[in-house]
This record gives C-alpha cells, sequence and structure tokens, in this order.
C-alpha cells in the first residue's frame, strides 16, 4: 500500500517531466517565431493594454494630475459621470456624428464606387485618385485648413456665396452653434471618403460580370441590375464597412480639436474632446474624471460592436434557414 | 564635442563601406555619444526657462547674457509658450520629469497656485534671495508668493492693470468720426463708432471668443465698471455673476454681434489671431492688456503709428467707475525638478532692480511692479495713455487668503465649475445660450455650491475656515483695500 502510494506521484512526476521537457523542446524549437512575436506583443502591452489597465485605476482616483498620486475614491468618478451634462451633451455629440456620417460616408462612397467601377467612364483613375487624395493628408492638419476654408470673412466658399449673390451675409459655419456640427461631418466624411470608396471598389469587384449579363438578358436594366444583383451581393460587405466606419467616427480627436476646439459653447464637443478638456485643458485637471470618461465610452463601443456582430449572426443564421 | 558625432549620409561615406559596416559604425558612435553625454554636461550648466512673455524674451535675454558672463558655465535656454497651451506643456512636462528649471503659470488663479503648491511643484528661493524694496515686501503674501513662511516667488507686475483696454487703428477711428487721439468714451459711442466701421469685410469690433479665459476677464472688467464688486461680491461673500452688471456687460458684447459689426471670426480665434487679424486691418478696434502696444512694435510693426488706446469704455460718461484686483501672484517659480535652486534665484534676483523695471516698462508688456518706472521708461504714448488709465480705475482688491492663509486649502480642494463666464459669452455668440442672466446665475450657484463643499472638507479635517473669510464689511468701492484694512 505505502509502495503504491508512493509509487503513484513518482510515475505522475515522471510524466509531468516529461511534458515540461517535451514544452520545452517545442518551444526551443519554435524559438524564432517567439524571437519575431516579441515585438509585437510588447508593443501591444505596454501601448494597449497597459494604458487599459492604468485608466481602470485612474477611473477610481480623485487626481488632479499635479500630485504624484491620487486619491482613491471608489466609483465616485463614474456617478459624476452619470450626473454630468456635459458629459451628456458629448456622448449625445458622438453619437450624433455617428448617425450623420456614417451613413453619409458609406452611402455616398458606395454611389461614387458604383459609377467609378464603370471602366467606359473618362478620367476613373483620376477621379479615384482625387477622391483618395484627402485620406493622405493629416486630419489636424485638415482641421486647420478648413478653418481658413470656411472662414465668413475671407474664407473660399463664403466670397463665393457673397460674390456671387446667393448670401448677403456670410455664414458663419463653425462659429454657429447650430451649424458646427454639421460642418465637422461634412469635412469628416470629404476626408474618408476615399477610404470607403476603395472598400467599396474591391467589394464590388467581387461580383461576377456574369451575373450582370444574365440579368441584361433578362431584360434588367441599370437600376434593376443594381438593386436585384449589386446590393444583395454588397450586404456582407456592408455590415464589416458600416462598422469600420463608425468605429473610425468615434476617433475625430484631430481634427475637431484643430476645427473648433469642440466649440461653440460645447457643441462639437464629442467625447475624446470631452476626456481631453478634464485631463489637459482645464486649469485644474482631472485625470481620474477623465479616465472614467473614456472607460465608459469604450465599454458603449464594445457593447455596440457586439451588438452590430449579434446582428450579422442572426442575418447569417436567417439565410442559413433559408438555405 | 558633439558637433563632432552628427550623423553622416551612407552615400557619403564611399562606395567602399557596406550597409552593416555603416549600421556598426552608427551604433558604436551612438555608444560613444552617450558615453560622453554625461562628461559633456558637466562642463556647462543650463537652466531651462518656460514663459509666455513674448515682449520681454529682449529684455531678459540681456540679463541671461550677463549673467551667463558674470557666471562662465551657466546658461539659459529659453522656450517660449503659447498661452492657450502652456499649463498643458507644463503638466506633461512635470509628469514625465522634463520640467523647467524656471517656469510662469500663466494663470492667476489662486486654487490653481495653491494646488501646484500641494502638489509639490515649486522650489523656495533661495535664502540668498534679498527682498529689499518696500512694494516688493508688501508682495510677499502667505497662499499667494510664500507658503508655510517660505517665500516661493515674487510678483515682477503692478497689480494696476486690466485687459480690457480698448485699441484702434487710427484710419478706423477718423473713419467712424471720432478724435482717434481719444477714442469711444462710453459703451454707446464705442457701438456707434463699431457700426460706422463696419463696411463690406471690414467689421468695428473684433473678439477673441475661443479664448475663453481672456473673454471671462473681459466681462469681469465691464461689469465692474457697471457696478460689481468683482469674483465675488466682499461685503457679503456671494458670485455675483447673475448680477445686473454682469448681464449688462454680456449684453454689451452681444450687441456688436446684433448690429453686425463683430467680426464674424471672432468665434474661432484666440487672442493672437485676433490681435492678428485686427492689426492686418480686418476690425478697427480690439480690447486687449497693456501688452498690445509692445506685441504691435514687436510683430506689426507696420501699424504701430496709427496705435491709439484708452482705458476701458464706461456704460456712462460722468460716473466713477473701478475695477478691482487682487494682489499679484508671482510670475515665475523654480521647479521642484531644478537641480540647482541658488542658481535659478540669483537669476531671478536680477529681476527685482530698477533697472529691469524701467526695462521691463520698455517692453511695453504689463506694468512693472513700480510703477513709477513707467514716467522714467522710453515708451509709446498708447502705453503711457494706458497705464495712466489704471492709475485711475484700478484698485486694489480684498483676498480672503490674505485675511486668513487657511482659505490656501479650501482653493486648493475647490473643482473647476464649467461653463464659466467665457464659455457663456461664447455660447450666447454662438446661438447656444438664449437666457444670458439665467445661464450666469446656474454659474454663480455652482460656483456657491462647490465653494461650500470644499469648505467643509476642509473644515471636516479640523481646518478653521469659513465663509467669513470672504466677507469684508469694510470694503468701500473706488478705495484700495491695503494691509491695513485687514486689521480693523
Amino acid at each position: 500500500m505505502a509502495m503504491g502510494q508512493g509509487a503513484a506521484p513518482a510515475s505522475a512526476g515522471a510524466r509531468k517531466d516529461g511534458s515540461a521537457e517535451e514544452i520545452a523542446r517545442q518551444v526551443w524549437q519554435s524559438r524564432w517565431l517567439y524571437v519575431f512575436l516579441l515585438p509585437t506583443v510588447i508593443l501591444y502591452s505596454a501601448y494597449t493594454i497597459w494604458p487599459i489597465v492604468a485608466s481602470i485605476r485612474y477611473s477610481l482616483l480623485d487626481w488632479n494630475g499635479f500630485d504624484s498620486d491620487g486619491v482613491f475614491i471608489g466609483l465616485a468618478n463614474y456617478s459624476e459621470l452619470a450626473s454630468d451634462p456635459q458629459f451628456w451633451n458629448a456622448f449625445g455629440n458622438t453619437l450624433m456624428f455617428l448617425v450623420l456620417a456614417v451613413p453619409l460616408r458609406v452611402g455616398l462612397a458606395l454611389v461614387l464606387a458604383v459609377a467609378l467601377n464603370d471602366p467606359r467612364l473618362p478620367f476613373v483613375r483620376v477621379m479615384r485618385t482625387a477622391l483618395f487624395l484627402p485620406v493622405v493628408t493629416t486630419g489636424a492638419i485638415v482641421g486647420v485648413v478648413m478653418r481658413f476654408v470656411l472662414d465668413p470673412t475671407g474664407g473660399p466658399i463664403n466670397v463665393a456665396l457673397l460674390d456671387s449673390g446667393l448670401l448677403e451675409r456670410p455664414v458663419n459655419f463653425l462659429g454657429q452653434a447650430s451649424l458646427a456640427l454639421y460642418s465637422a461631418v461634412a469635412i469628416w466624411v470629404w476626408k474618408w471618403l476615399g477610404v470607403t470608396l476603395i472598400y467599396w471598389l474591391a467589394a464590388l469587384q467581387t461580383i461576377p460580370k456574369d451575373l450582370y449579363e444574365a440579368a441584361s438578358i433578362d431584360g434588367a436594366g441599370h437600376v434593376e441590375q443594381f438593386r436585384y444583383v449589386t446590393v444583395p451581393l454588397l450586404v456582407p460587405f456592408l455590415i464589416i464597412i458600416t462598422l469600420l466606419t463608425a468605429v473610425e467616427a468615434t476617433n475625430v480627436f484631430d481634427l475637431l480639436l484643430t476645427l473648433t476646439g469642440g466649440g461653440p459653447f460645447y457643441a462639437t464637443e464629442v467625447i475624446d474632446i470631452f476626456v481631453y478638456r478634464q485631463a489637459f485643458a482645464a486649469n485644474i485637471p482631472r485625470l481620474g474624471y477623465a479616465s472614467a470618461a473614456a472607460l465608459f465610452f469604450g465599454a458603449c463601443i464594445v457593447l455596440l460592436a457586439a451588438l452590430q456582430m449579434a446582428v450579422r449572426w442572426q442575418l447569417r443564421r436567417r439565410a442559413g434557414e433559408a438555405r | 564635442m558633439t558637433e563632432d558625432l552628427k550623423p553622416v549620409s551612407p552615400a557619403a561615406l564611399g562606395p567602399d563601406l557596406t550597409r552593416r559596416a555603416f549600421l556598426y559604425g552608427t551604433v558604436a558612435a551612438g555608444a560613444v555619444g552617450a558615453a560622453g553625454g554625461p562628461a559633456f554636461a558637466q562642463a556647462a550648466k543650463t537652466i531651462e526657462w518656460w514663459d509666455q512673455f513674448a515682449p520681454l524674451v529682449p529684455l531678459h535675454q540681456k540679463i541671461w547674457e550677463e549673467f551667463s558672463a558674470k557666471n562662465p558655465g551657466v546658461k539659459i535656454a529659453y522656450t517660449q509658450m503659447n498661452p492657450a497651451d502652456m499649463m498643458q506643456a507644463l503638466q506633461l512636462a512635470f509628469r514625465s520629469k522634463r520640467a523647467p528649471d524656471i517656469h510662469s503659470i500663466l494663470t492667476s488663479d489662486l486654487s490653481v497656485t495653491n494646488q501646484l503648491s500641494k502638489a509639490g511643484w515649486f522650489s523656495p528661493l533661495d535664502a540668498s534671495f534679498n527682498a529689499d524694496t518696500p512694494f516688493l515686501k508688501e508682495a510677499l503674501l502667505e497662499g499667494m508668493t510664500v507658503f508655510n513662511g517660505k517665500a516661493y516667488s515674487f510678483p515682477i507686475f503692478s497689480f494696476r492693470q486690466h485687459e480690457t483696454s480698448l485699441w484702434w487703428t487710427k484710419p478706423f477711428m477718423e473713419q467712424a468720426g471720432i478724435d482717434p487721439a481719444a477714442g469711444p468714451k462710453t459703451w454707446d459711442e464705442m457701438r456707434k463708432a463699431a457700426q460706422a466701421m463696419t463696411k463690406g469685410r471690414t467689421y468695428g469690433l473684433i473678439l477673441p471668443l475661443q479664448f475663453t479665459n481672456r473673454m471671462a476677464n473681459h466681462v469681469l472688467d465691464l461689469a465692474q465698471v457697471a457696478g460689481a464688486p468683482g469674483r465675488f461680491d466682499w461685503r457679503t461673500g456671494a458670485y455675483p455673476f447673475g448680477s445686473e452688471p454682469f448681464v449688462q456687460a454680456v449684453e454689451f458684447l452681444l450687441s456688436f454681434q446684433r448690429d453686425g459689426s463683430l467680426h464674424p471670426a471672432s468665434s474661432s480665434l484666440d487672442a493672437r489671431q485676433g490681435r492678428a487679424r485686427w492689426a492686418a486691418g480686418e476690425a478697427g478696434m480690439f480690447f486687449d492688456g497693456p501688452w498690445n502696444s509692445g506685441v504691435v512694435k514687436g510683430s506689426f510693426a507696420q501699424v504701430l503709428d496709427t496705435l491709439g488706446a484708452a482705458s476701458i469704455p464706461l456704460p456712462s460718461s460722468g460716473q466713477p467707475a473701478f475695477t478691482y484686483h487682487t494682489p499679484p501672484s508671482g510670475e515665475f517659480w523654480i521647479s521642484s525638478q531644478c537641480e540647482d535652486p541658488a542658481i535659478a534665484t540669483k537669476i531671478l534676483q536680477l529681476f527685482t532692480t530698477d533697472a529691469y523695471y524701467v526695462g521691463l516698462a520698455e517692453r511695453m508688456d504689463q506694468p512693472p511692479l513700480d510703477l513709477s518706472a513707467v514716467d522714467r521708461a522710453n515708451v509709446h504714448p498708447t502705453y503711457k495713455t494706458v497705464v495712466e488709465g489704471f492709475k485711475k480705475v484700478v484698485r486694489l482688491a480684498p483676498e480672503p487668503l490674505i485675511k486668513n492663509p487657511n482659505v490656501a486649502q479650501v482653493y486648493a480642494e475647490m473643482k473647476p465649475v464649467t461653463p464659466g463666464v467665457g464659455e457663456i459669452v461664447q455660447g450666447a455668440m454662438g446661438g447656444a445660450v438664449s437666457n444670458v442672466k439665467a445661464t450666469l446665475q446656474q454659474y454663480a450657484d455652482k460656483l456657491t455650491a462647490e465653494r461650500d463643499r470644499a469648505i467643509k472638507v476642509v473644515k471636516d479635517k479640523g481646518v478653521q475656515v469659513s465663509l467669513d473669510d470672504w466677507v469684508f464689511p469694510n470694503w468701500k468701492q473706488g478705495e484700495d483695500y491695503t494691509a491695513s484694512h485687514y486689521k480693523t
């Protein structure tokens, strides 16, 4: 009995040793794989994982950033957020930006992609390049330049409108609270349209030409071909393009900070700028509060993505059942 | 020595050098440079200096050069900051342990000064610092420039100043039919002048609406000449932002927009951009502090000869009007990350001499702590005009911190309240605020609640402080509230 009891662990230990050796051998065999993975793991941990973990900790502190560390206050920052009208204003502006900008960018890019997908159209390459050009410019620079372009006195748009007699007084595109967000949406859509256009062009080129030929033989015109061939085959792409565009539409900090600074009177203050204002731009910064706002909004975006994935999964399931 | 280690392009090294040899060489050169760095650094002491006083740079540069000549091995490296970005840059610098040795802190908000002091941002002045003039001794006040009995900084500017002098260019004023040497005296005159100046794409007035702190100060100054006491009512301790003078001040600014005489781009301009467009002839008038003549001389010399200025316009002529400003805080602070506060103090001591005050006046920035230096200085007539205006209009305000140094802890506890006066003006101009009075009253109520909360927190720690510290029953309109007033 005693021997048996002693033998069993010895046997398990031998198996364990063997397993550890085996793992070590496999790791050594694949060592270059791990070596090449290491920079990514280090950088991802340092610049993605660590900031998230640090933000979670900061969000539980009352910290002005002047002191070396803050005071632990539990969930007080989150409860203050819930009753802060300026946070909800920024939240609403961000959602409004999403609701306006995403369909506009996705829809406009689709229309342009369908037009530019026709090889018979002259100067197709020139037009594609022209539409893509704003994408490679820096968002902050676009913001600064657009302030001059939309300037109520010397800006070319107002000058053109005034000189042509269409307006008697200049339009303050960025200084009027009721117009500023719409102006920002239009600039953002113009700047990033080229990316969505490329997505759609790639998607359109996956549709076999013979489907159009068959539809044409059946008497379908351009509109019918678009409705009954193009649109159904683009639906899977639509979902992923919409998701990508929605995520991009929540990262408009550089453009809006240089374009309007979140003003006038918080009319274009999206969450990014709210967080920036709390953390850096205030006379007395509130790093804990800013972290709480950023995390709360991040959680909302994750929820949005999960919702989108659930809808996608549901659609696929229905399609499977239909087949 | 370090100049010898400049990077060289591979092409310049000739055809025999391989890419790998070049990389090895570069790494080796880097290693040599890194090893040699500290030895070189020990040979020279560099004092990093950040501030936003653009017009003072030549004056300070001269002082620094003279100091370096007398103290070989000490160099001052200066970085000029944009006021709008300054505090953010300092926060990032402090957190990354790269703070300058000497810096300004831009704001005169005592809650910020006290929070920074509490957070350990500052080093005290070295014991060698000598405050040998009466006006300098009076300016060293606990909670403002002195913390726990130690002097940390000192003012270089007089409290007798405001940011709302009216500046114009003479051709515009002639066009409005007003004596270009005198300018408009009242709000009505200014409004009519602005309307007369507005033609085509030129406007009567330009405001830096995006610089909300500056706008708040403009409103405060205008409200005070309309009868408001100050940031709070010294007789009762209440915040007066919802009172009639504040509403009148905001409505006065809004009237230019209603008249169509406000430059439409004002909503997206800060003070520097606004000044540049005013100097470029896009608008006739601009509110600014006394430093405007210095900035114009340095950056827009072409309009210096056409420059006109007056003290703050009044709601109506014939009635005495005053603005009240608290004793000045320190301008330059030695950072706690400064390795040699003694050297920093020696440099700062040079900013307390009569020659410096005269030089300061001649740079035409804020008026010097010794206001009489302006009379001895060679300055533009507009600078003299606005400083003379300050003597008539600006009075010394009471400061709760001087009454009870424990108030510093309340200031340090108070969190920022938004939207403030500057944002409210911006919102009213942009159509987002329809009821100015109600929004200003909301701001006053929120400030009151925040101050009450901060007082309670500090009192709960056993510190003697109360709302009475904000009440000064012996304050009288039009009088300086001097040290003797605190004793009675």
